[in-house]
């Protein structure tokens, strides 16, 4: 297997933890891998070699989940059944706690506007510096700044919302 | 130093994000904790926003663990398997990208992660930094304290920025170049003992080893940026 090849299957749990960051179901983001795959191997020449795959895959990514969200008109009114109640059954206690923290997670994420969620993804999720992303999304650095703190704000007053023990 | 600039534009939110995501350079971060110190408004605040980023982490980390679903690694293999002859030929490489890979095999010396864990990974012949040298090489000023010090920051011939930096903990110096998004390494040099021992009265300007700075010398590079000018480089993310 070409070192290009081998890097993209050594990228792929990266991948996958992304897309669900930005789907709203773990099929919808093994979806979006599949697509980032293909479109990245029929490109792979436009790949320069000692540049970042992750970088590249990553802005594969995004474009590939812009056309799709574009192309299917948002489907929020249709929220995928959540297939990550499977495993609740032999989870204890403290792994359903973080299962139900994932989940809350998950639903403000979902809520978020398209372009704060690739923001907040790409640093928090996939550890990006600033300016890495903002080459990742394409954007000038304070328009990753901004989109980064609405996002920020916006998960912070659901979190909040959502913990029991929170009232002030 | 006292620069009036660094926090300029920023509003308190922003500001507030910035420190926690570790992109404030010393000063600012500085003033941000005393602030916050005599403010339980703001320390509240800052604890809520560092919990969410924990959470946020927390809640997608689990699927680095998930085995990867078996079509997604055959797509990959497949596409191989069916289009051999478009693997790209190790000779079509770019010219700089040969020439990077013999500096990088010339000048490697002492100590070094290879191929793929510390400071440096390998990739496609050329080195790269990685985990806290890639974070630092892109967000710390030399004026910046922390395990891994930057010294020279400047611009090579061809326009890339370039930066030295001394890394004690990996007993590891050298000089890395901004390429394409990550720092390549040109040179790298085992830093000398005697450099680490007193790590808070030294600078990484004054640590450098010598085979660091003749490879600052064979870029052809001019001045150093002066700090003023480092910090508006690293504020552009290194985009020339």
């Amino acid at each position: 297997m070409a070192a290009f090849d081998r890097e993209i299957v050594e990228l792929l749990p990266r991948l996958r933890r992304l897309a669900r960051a930005l789907t709203r179901s773990p099929a919808d983001a093994d979806d979006l891998v599949q697509l980032s795959v293909e479109r990245a191997l029929g490109r792979r020449d436009q790949w320069r070699p000692g540049t970042r795959l992750d970088s590249w895959m990553f802005r594969i990514m995004k474009n590939a989940w812009i056309d799709e969200t574009r192309a299917r008109s948002r489907r929020s009114a249709v929220l995928a059944p959540e297939e990550a109640g499977d495993r609740v059954g032999e989870d204890g206690a403290a792994a359903m706690q973080a299962r139900l923290e994932a989940r809350a997670v998950e639903a403000a994420m979902a809520r978020l506007p398209e372009d704060q969620r690739l923001a907040v993804a790409l640093v928090l999720v996939e550890g990006l510096s600033y300016g890495e992303a903002a080459e990742v999304l394409e954007i000038p650095p304070g328009t990753l700044t901004s989109r980064l703190v609405r996002g920020r704000m916006a998960l912070a007053a659901q979190l909040r919302q959502d913990e029991p023990e929170a009232a002030p | 130093m006292n620069d009036p600039n660094t926090t300029h534009g920023m509003t308190p939110e922003e500001r507030l994000i910035a420190y926690l995501d570790g992109e404030l350079d010393a000063e600012a971060r500085a003033r941000f904790e005393a602030e916050a110190a005599a403010d339980p408004r703001l320390a509240a605040e800052l604890a809520a926003h560092r919990r969410v980023a924990a959470q946020v982490a927390g809640a997608y980390a689990p699927v680095l663990d998930e085995p990867v679903p078996p079509h997604l690694v055959a797509l990959v293999t497949a596409a191989n398997d069916r289009a051999p002859a478009r693997a790209p030929s190790r000779l079509g490489l770019p010219q700089w990208a040969a020439l990077a890979a013999c500096l990088v095999a010339g000048v490697l010396v002492g100590r070094l992660a290879w191929p793929q864990s510390g400071a440096l990974a390998a990739r496609d012949g050329a080195l790269v930094a990685r985990g806290s040298l890639d974070r630092a090489l892109t967000a710390q000023l030399a004026s910046d304290e922390g395990p891994i010090r930057i010294g020279l920051t400047f611009r090579a011939a061809d326009g890339r920025y370039c930066r030295t930096f001394a890394d004690p903990a990996e007993a590891l110096a050298g000089l890395a170049c901004r390429q394409s998004g990550r720092w390549l390494a040109v040179t790298t040099a085992t830093l000398a003992p005697a450099a680490g021992a007193a790590p808070a009265y030294r600078t990484a300007a004054s640590e450098t080893p010598a085979a660091v700075l003749a490879a600052v010398d064979a870029l052809k590079a001019g001045d150093a940026l002066d700090a003023k000018a480092e910090r508006a480089a690293r504020d552009r993310a290194w985009v020339k």
